[in-house]
């Protein structure tokens, strides 16, 4: 079974510093992989790199077989290849529905079926059906984390990258959106890529732990392996003013 | 939507339809007409950049190459005036392109700032190459669409009505959705799968085009054509015109624009101060009232106030 | 070739401090002030008013027509720009909305006939060919000065430090304990001085009526687009190409064929490097 995605030797610079330093993995096609690491790190960077937003340095990326390079960021969606911000982005005046039809006007799936049949099936998959006419503007967060995944599912995508699907969220919110990443996972058939610094929130959703830091990555292990792993431990535990320590490693 | 809009715009469409009969006055119908050349600009102006807030300072280079290349065509080379106005859209379409082009690619003020100094630069140029142009006098002596007052009164109303519908329409598309995403939020758009720079150059074509037309419209309605039709005071004007009439609605900028073309005719004498009258309507709109007055005031009256 | 090396200096030096002040507002507080052509005329009327129907001697008018444009820079700022900062079309509209006021109202004040401001230096220099009115002459002098005084501040005060890292990373600075108010209120102030210091020294040779906004407006932004929006150093090798490139196209061709060197410029500009020479890179 060949890789979703392939990632060989990317980098990335910004006069002198080095945001993303040689990094190397491959995406099976089903899996849901977690991108691990302190701010900082290098994993939106990464994400950026991926997506197109930001231009590559050094090193390739591969999804499907076919070289990403150079490609502007609708033509890497177009492709299979959607994402989430992570400070969502909505497009502010207009309602939840619209937003999401937006999605579903991409080239890539606005012929497939009606627009607005999908966006309505979309929103419905994701829980908002009751706030398809509200502005996003008066909508509360979480429901706007939710619109950001209906915005990027309505492109039918095949790998979804998750940039911290859970920051800003409230505990009682986090349970319900991972249950609904995995729900998602099983019945669209996606492959998921997500970023978190928090470990708590990875161990029951992903089944491989990719570790960053500085850049780099350092471990690649499943998720009880990873916390164990010494240098993640330092790159956490060397971080004085990083007080979540505990919290992050699953310990304390 | 129901039938109380219908039935307000039927009636006042019926009203401009009758006011030929009532009132004889060609002086008023030709400033009329005026008035509704100035509701196209204004209409195609909020089409791009109300839809996709990306403002557009100089509107009038789109008006001055439709009124300009139908004179030319029509004074040097007797061409059939009606013939100039494709010939004018297609001009001013051909200038979105080559500014449109390199400018919407690129975040920040650069298309704004282009839009403005090309609208500038062609007025300076029609001066400098005054063998061609006309230099300040311009060119006179060009022929009329119509020949009676009247007619081109329909003709311009008609024009207008036509244009604020097609631009309406488009507006309330699936295109017209992805306008105002762009206007949202361009990386997110560009994130959802969107060629943001291409519906950016589609809308910047339309409300070129329709500009150029109404410049046509507007130089064998003058007869003639001279600089001032390139000015940075239209462009800013037609702007004003936007806001009043409330920024991203088509129709409210439409009627924004026949009310305040209307305004230094109404007050006689105002004609010079003009430009300072339309600063004094800009600031008070800016500070209390930043969605305009007509849009507003029409939703109120049909009763869709949210 | 004398002539043309002077006289080009001459200009560039003007048009450095046309487009420093506008590039140093729109670097820093993101403004593009189409009102800076109307500092310029207020500078050039405030002295005129001052010296020709007040009777002053010139170099208190000169600097109270200043601080008073850098002042009037302040208050609008204060009470028209920063009410409207959420949207940068109101604040481009406000700007330009002040512009066509002060153009009425100079006109309603004055009337529309240029008007006579007396030089500081009546003398003429005379070398081989070479013919230059002494206020040319100073005028150059000051704006150099004022450009690397401009410099100096920035790079080598406080003051000037925060105005750099307020116009890098507002949110940074911000959080630094900036505070970006005060700080906008400053560089508008040094914006509309220099503006008003370029009309006060320029009206002696160039015109003084109600509609001179027009023309530096078009040429200070002219400038900074060539030269990078945001970017001091940008503004001054561009307005040094631009006044150049102008004055050699005056003495080779013809005077009426200079405005077309700043039109091609800008054209180029936009079309092959939209961030200009030394302005950052412009694309997402």
């Amino acid at each position: 079974m060949s890789a979703l995605l392939e990632v060989s030797a990317l980098s990335k610079r910004f006069s002198g510093l080095v945001a993303v330093n040689e990094v190397s993995f491959s995406i099976a096609p089903g899996e849901i992989t977690g991108i691990l690491g302190p701010n900082g790190a290098g994993k939106t960077t990464l994400f950026n790199l991926l997506t197109g937003f930001l231009p590559i340095d050094g090193g390739e990326v591969r999804f499907d077989g076919h070289n990403l390079a150079g490609l502007a960021p609708h033509r890497i969606v177009n492709r299979g290849l959607a994402r989430t911000f992570q400070l969502c982005r909505p497009f502010s005046g207009m309602s939840a529905f619209e937003n999401v039809m937006v999605g579903c006007l991409a080239p890539r799936v606005r012929h497939r079926e009606a627009p607005e049949t999908r966006a309505r099936e979309i929103l419905a998959a994701v829980g908002l059906a009751h706030r398809a006419e509200t502005k996003v503007d008066v909508l509360p967060y979480g429901d706007l984390r939710r619109l950001e995944i209906a915005r990027a599912l309505a492109t039918r995508p095949r790998l979804l990258l998750l940039d911290e699907p859970f920051a800003g969220l409230g505990s009682s919110e986090i349970e319900p959106l991972s249950a609904l990443i995995r729900a998602l996972h099983r019945s669209e058939g996606l492959t998921i890529l997500l970023i978190e610094h928090r470990l708590r929130e990875f161990m029951q959703l992903v089944s491989r732990v990719i570790a960053m830091d500085f850049g780099r990555i350092i471990a690649v292990a499943t998720p009880e392996d990873i916390v164990r792993h010494p240098l993640v431990i330092e790159a956490y535990i060397g971080r004085a003013e990083d007080d979540t320590t505990g919290d992050v490693l699953g310990t304390a | 939507m129901g039938s109380r809009p219908w039935i307000f715009v039927s009636l006042i469409l019926a009203a401009l339809a009758a006011l030929p009969v009532i009132v004889k006055s060609e002086y008023l119908l030709g400033i009329l007409s005026v008035c509704f050349i100035y509701g196209i600009w204004a209409a195609s102006w909020d089409f791009m950049s109300g839809l996709t807030g990306r403002e557009n300072f100089g509107h009038a280079l789109f008006i001055g190459a439709g009124a300009y290349t139908s004179a030319f065509l029509n004074a040097r080379f007797a061409l059939n005036p009606w013939w100039g106005l494709p010939a004018g859209a297609a001009m001013a379409v051909l200038l979105a392109l080559v500014i449109g082009f390199p400018t919407l690619r690129l975040r920040g003020p650069y298309f704004a700032l282009a839009m403005l100094a090309a609208a500038t630069i062609m007025q300076r140029l029609t001066l400098i190459f005054w063998q061609y142009s006309g230099g300040e006098e311009g060119i006179p002596g060009l022929d009329p669409l119509l020949n009676s007052k009247i007619g081109i009164y329909y003709l311009c109303l008609a024009a207008l009505v036509l244009t604020t519908a097609a631009l309406l329409l488009l507006a309330r598309s699936h295109g017209g959705l992805l306008l105002r995403g762009i206007r949202g939020d361009e990386a997110a758009c560009q994130a959802a799968g969107i060629d943001v720079t291409f519906y950016k150059i589609a809308a910047l074509v339309v409300s070129a085009a329709c500009a150029g037309m109404g410049g046509v419209l507007y130089a064998h309605y003058q007869e003639a054509v001279t600089p001032d039709v390139f000015s940075v005071a239209l462009s800013i004007s037609l702007i004003i015109m936007v806001y009043v009439g409330g920024i991203g609605t088509i129709y409210g900028p439409a009627v924004g624009a026949i009310l305040l073309a209307l305004l230094p005719e109404l007050l006689r004498g105002l004609g010079q101060y003009r430009l300072w009258a339309y600063s004094v309507v800009l600031i008070f709109i800016l500070f209390f009232a930043p969605g305009g007055l007509v849009a507003p005031l029409w939703r109120r009256a049909v009763g869709l106030a949210r | 070739m004398l002539n043309i090396l002077v006289f080009g200096a001459v200009t560039s030096a003007v048009y450095a401090m046309l487009a420093v002040g506008f590039t140093l507002i729109f670097g820093v507080a993101r403004v593009l002030n189409l009102a800076h052509g109307a500092f310029y005329g207020l500078g050039a009327y405030s002295c005129y008013l001052l010296t020709g129907r007040l009777g002053w001697p010139l170099l208190p008018a000169a600097l109270v027509a200043v601080l008073f444009v850098a002042a009037f820079g302040v208050a609008m700022e204060r009470f028209l720009v920063r009410p409207l900062r959420h949207s940068a079309l109101a604040v481009l509209m406000i700007t330009i909305a002040v512009a066509l006021l002060f153009e009425q109202a100079m006109f309603l004040l004055f009337g529309s006939e240029a008007r006579n401001v007396p030089a500081f230096i009546n003398a003429t220099w005379s070398y081989g060919e070479l013919d230059v009115s002494g206020q040319r002459l100073l005028t150059l002098g000051a704006g150099i000065a004022i450009v690397a005084l401009l410099w100096l501040f920035i790079n080598r005060t406080r003051l000037g430090s925060a105005i750099l890292a307020l116009s890098q990373d507002r949110e940074g600075a911000l959080y630094m304990g900036i505070p970006a108010d005060r700080i906008y209120a400053v560089v508008m102030a040094i914006s509309a001085a220099i503006a008003a210091a370029a009309g006060v020294l320029t009206a002696p040779f160039l015109t003084v009526q109600p509609t001179m906004d027009l023309l530096p407006m078009i040429k200070a932004f002219s400038i900074v687009i060539v030269g990078g929006l945001g970017s001091i150093p940008g503004s001054i090798l561009a307005a040094l190409l631009l006044g150049y490139s102008e004055t050699i196209v005056a003495y080779a061709i013809s005077p009426a064929w200079t405005e077309i060197v700043s039109l091609v410029a800008v054209l180029l500009t936009l079309i092959l490097r939209p961030a200009g020479l030394l302005g950052k890179r412009a694309a997402f």
